[in-house]
């Protein structure tokens, strides 16, 4: 049964925790067979999106309104009980930030994988445990030492990488990675962002990575995106965005950046710091406090995303420069 | 001015009574820090960077090797006269939150050992309130902003600057930041650098910069010294610019060409090395410790433990007998 | 240059403190059930003695009388009205029960808490106390003791429970502060150079301040049923009305398990102790957060 590459849409989705937004009208499309990079300090509710993908807010937070559409499953906001849960395991691959917490520290890494492929209605478990191996091998782990070993008996940066495996062992075609390599070495992230990519490419998949850290999204994604207090301030081809960001967030965020070469007074970190659930402005523009093109009408309106050439962007000094 | 000779520490495994392992993290390193200098300690986590770090700042004892702290060996001090040395150096630790006591205030946190202080020097409350105030500014923070806060009501960074402050109430010599950055929004990241790199202009503080993330140890100053340390040794040591540039020890190349490339803003660097898989951990290690991992070893290599050593032409010392300079880093377009 | 030292006086830390409790007290309802009923105890245990009689009057007319409105629980076997003997012996269970907590957590947490911060050789010596304390049974020892020693009084009840009871708060302890100790903020003030007497008493102590009032609720509870427990055995004289007391007499002089009539003056006192275990587990559930100052705010 060949799957393809599902195409995802989310459209005006709006999430909030005791009624304050951590998302707040966001409309994304995740085009089939690509990789996006989702882009955000704390605060910004990358991982809260990521989360809706998966319809798998917790309470107190919900989904306010909006939706997220996945072809060959629909609305997954609309989405409850047994489909939502087979929907979640067999379709949609999920690595969880920590991967430590979903782990059973009680059971062996092989054991639950068996559980996993159970509870998804795999047959061939022979053949999962033998996936799950070679994907482990790939990453540079000795696969069998691992399915026979208990969560604590891994160091932080191997579980990250059991959980990396266990996402993408299902043969679920839309994958979402949350911080895949925080706790991992230069060299092993290195790895792991290549087979991510050569995994994307065997077997067809979409894919969503959300990190706070650019380097990653620049070389493992098609597409960025970047979020602030709960916004989707710019969007577009990775390469693009990059080489000349729109928004004076992207802006000072590359600036930001330490980097290896270039001369280091150029670099400046940005003023403030980032919102927080009570601290999000309620109208204007999330990133005014912080923002050098700050005018008037940040204060009080919500910048609209438009389109320019390619790009989508979410700032009123963008818009003033076009009309000038 | 600090200086650590062929410094050894095993750690010992208590595992089961069958399984007795030693880990040997730090396998005799060499490093000297001057007075207002800046070093930072690069390498994968469990080389052995963190270890030093911790025993520099007195947290960890040390089984081989002479430290020299402003001239005086530590090995002809007993333990407890030891401790006022290693007093003026101070740890500024990864975590900012599990750093700060999270029950009391601020205020609470810096008075502590400045209440110490005044005791031993004979100094009034007043003095205590001066000097808080005064390393709060110095970390660039607003004393009546912070002080009467917990610190769960600041933000990281500024959770961070406070730490720091804490350190510099003992007029430190040194102090280690042991990755200090890492659990900071990318944004803020630079300004604590930054504050680093001032307070060391500013009070002569030299500073030791633990990190896995290479860029970062830039920005506490271009005058610093880069060690690269892999399994518990030096493997090359120079001028941070320097080392950057031009690496010659193919674990470093790795390390460096590892570094995720900004595409669009950066090309990749034209040889970019990366070590073979070396799961094969079973045979014991005879010579160079990344022979086992380095796409560019011979049988030389494992013949016998490579010196740390200047060769021809090559500004920074390294252990490998086939240093070669390879273009490994991003440059801009 | 001037200082500019915020108002954070000792006196208004204190102060925002209550007010924390408070609030945190008043987020779910069952913790303010809590509150009053514990506050009721209290005020019955000190005040409730004061309104009646030394000695209450005898009525031989009405043993084991019904419950009336005169007497909410009944009489016993000498017409004494129920209900004021469970209060006027309130007193006694409370004061002793008091006394077994202070003791049990003062000493299971100092030793604790150095045992645990200094480990070593000091961690060693007062661990094998603490096993060996702690491996002989409690019960067949207060048994043996009685009949050496008639701690019949509140405070040498107390005492007795106390001196008993302190071992597994001190392993508790101790395991707690063993992995505190590895906290960043723990370490960077040994590395400031605070004394151990700073480092335990202000920096750990806090931190571990929910788990010892725990603990010490916990106690108060454990106390209440052992000496209960003793007096209904029969092993000790009563020096005064108490509950335990009150349930030996129900059951083995009133037949309370047989006869129907002497039931209120078994569940009366039953009811008092289940009441008091309900208000210490309910107010134990804010423990965690009175504590800690972010979940005091929120």
């Amino acid at each position: 049964m060949s799957k393809q590459a599902p195409g995802v849409r989310i459209d005006g989705l709006t999430v909030t925790y005791n009624n304050l937004p951590a998302v707040r009208q966001v409309s994304l499309e995740l085009a089939a067979g690509t990789i996006t990079g989702i882009v955000g300090e704390s605060g910004s509710g990358k991982s809260t999106l990521a989360l809706s993908l998966l319809n798998a807010v917790q309470p107190p937070g919900r989904i306010a309104g909006g939706s997220v559409e996945i072809d060959g499953l629909g609305d997954v906001v609309a989405l409850r009980g047994e489909d939502l849960r087979k929907a979640r395991g067999a379709k949609i691959g999920y690595v969880f930030q920590a991967a430590q917490n979903s782990l059973n520290p009680l059971k062996t890494v092989g054991k639950q994988l068996l559980d996993l492929g159970r509870s998804h209605g795999v047959d061939d478990l022979r053949g999962l445990v033998r996936d799950a191996k070679e994907l482990l091998g790939r990453m540079g782990l000795d696969g069998n030492r691992v399915l026979d070993s208990h969560q604590h008996e891994l160091s932080g940066g191997m579980r990250q990488r059991v959980g990396i495996m266990l996402a993408l062992v299902l043969n679920a075609h839309l994958v979402v990675l949350d911080e895949p390599t925080t706790a991992l070495d230069m060299i092993t992230q290195a790895n792991i962002l290549k087979i991510i990519r050569e995994v994307h490419e065997e077997r067809g998949l979409t894919t969503m990575v959300i990190t706070h850290d650019i380097g990653v999204v620049a070389e493992v994604a098609d597409r960025l995106a970047v979020m602030y207090g709960g916004r989707l301030v710019e969007q577009g081809p990775t390469r693009e965005v990059l080489a000349s960001p729109q928004h004076p967030y992207t802006r000072g965020l590359i600036r930001a950046i330490p980097r290896l070469t270039g001369d280091i007074d150029e670099a400046r970190a940005l003023p403030g710091r980032p919102p927080t659930l009570a601290t999000v402005p309620a109208e204007g523009c999330v990133f005014r406090e912080r923002c050098p093109l700050r005018m008037e009408v940040c204060d009080t309106v919500d910048p609209e995303t438009q389109s320019i050439g390619g790009r989508l962007v979410a700032c009123h000094a963008v818009k003033v420069k076009e009309h000038a | 001015m600090i200086t650590g000779e062929n410094i050894t520490k095993t750690f010992k495994q208590r595992g089961n009574v069958l399984d007795k392992r030693e880990v040997r993290a730090l396998r005799g390193v060499d490093f000297s820090i001057p007075r207002g200098g800046a070093a930072s300690f690069i390498g994968e986590s469990g080389c052995g960077k963190t270890t030093l770090g911790r025993i520099l700042a007195g947290l960890e004892s040390y089984d081989g090797g002479e430290i020299t702290i402003d001239g005086v060996p530590m090995s002809g001090l007993k333990p407890k006269a030891r401790q006022p040395y290693f007093r003026r150096i101070q740890m500024i630790h990864q975590d900012p939150y599990s750093a700060l006591n999270p029950t009391r205030t601020i205020q609470q946190t810096l008075f502590a050992p400045l209440q110490l202080r005044a005791k031993q020097t004979g100094r009034d409350a007043k003095w205590i309130e001066e000097r808080a105030a005064e390393v709060l500014s110095l970390v660039g923070l607003d004393p009546g902003t912070v002080l009467g806060r917990y610190p769960h009501q600041l933000s990281g960074g500024m959770r961070q600057r406070v730490v720091i402050a804490r350190a510099l109430t003992v007029d430190p010599e040194m102090l280690v930041a042991d990755e200090a950055t890492s659990m900071i929004d990318v944004s803020l990241r630079l300004g604590i650098l930054a504050l680093l790199k001032d307070l060391r202009e500013r009070l002569n503080v030299s500073v030791l910069f633990i990190t896995h993330d290479v860029a970062t140890a830039r920005y506490i100053g271009d005058d610093g010294d880069l060690y690269v340390i892999y399994r518990g040794q030096v493997v090359e040591q120079g001028k941070v610019d320097t080392v950057i540039a031009d690496p010659v020890h193919p674990y470093t190349q790795a390390l460096l060409s590892a570094i995720p490339v900004l595409h669009g803003l950066e090309v990749p660097g034209e040889e970019p090395v990366v070590p073979t898989s070396g799961l094969d951990e079973s045979k014991e290690d005879t010579g160079c410790l990344f022979a086992r991992r380095c796409p560019f070893a011979t049988e030389a290599c494992t013949a016998a433990p490579p010196p740390l050593q200047l060769t021809e032409g090559v500004p920074q010392r390294h252990a490998c007998i086939h240093p070669r300079r390879r273009s490994v880093v991003a440059r801009e377009v | 240059m001037s200082t500019i030292v915020l108002e954070t006086s000792s006196a208004s830390i204190r102060r925002d403190f209550w007010r924390g409790v408070w609030r945190v007290m008043k987020r779910k309802p069952s913790r303010m059930v809590g509150v009053v009923i514990l506050l009721a105890f209290a005020f019955m245990g000190i005040f409730g003695p004061l309104f009646y009689p030394e000695h209450l009057p005898r009525d031989v007319s009405n043993t084991y009388g019904p419950m009336t409105w005169a007497h909410p629980f009944g009489t016993d076997g000498q017409g004494k009205d129920v209900f004021a003997q469970v209060v006027t012996g309130s007193r006694y269970v409370l004061l002793s029960a008091l006394v077994t907590a202070v003791i049990t957590v003062v000493l299971g947490a100092a030793i604790g808490l150095f045992s645990g911060f200094k480990r070593g050789r000091w961690d060693t010596v007062l661990m094998r106390l603490t096993d060996m304390k702690l491996t002989i049974p409690g019960l067949p020892l207060l048994l043996v003791l009685t009949t050496v020693w008639q701690f019949g009084s509140a405070v040498e009840m107390g005492l007795v429970l106390g001196l008993l009871g302190w071992g597994s708060v001190a392993r508790a302890v101790r395991a707690q502060t063993l992995s505190l100790r590895e906290r960043g903020f723990i370490e960077a003030a040994r590395g400031l150079g605070l004394s151990t007497t700073h480092i335990v008493g202000k920096e750990l102590l806090p931190s571990m301040a929910p788990y010892i009032a725990m603990n010490m609720l916990i106690a108060v509870t454990g106390a209440v049923y052992a000496q209960v427990g003793l007096f209904f055995l029969g092993v000790l004289p009563y020096e005064a009305d108490n509950w335990g007391v009150m349930l030996n007499l129900a059951v083995f002089g009133g037949g309370a398990m047989t006869t129907p009539s002497a039931l209120p003056y078994l569940l009366a006192p039953l009811l008092a102790i289940l009441l008091l275990t309900l208000g210490i587990v309910l107010v134990v559930d804010a423990m965690d957060e009175i504590f800690n100052p972010r979940l005091r705010e929120e």
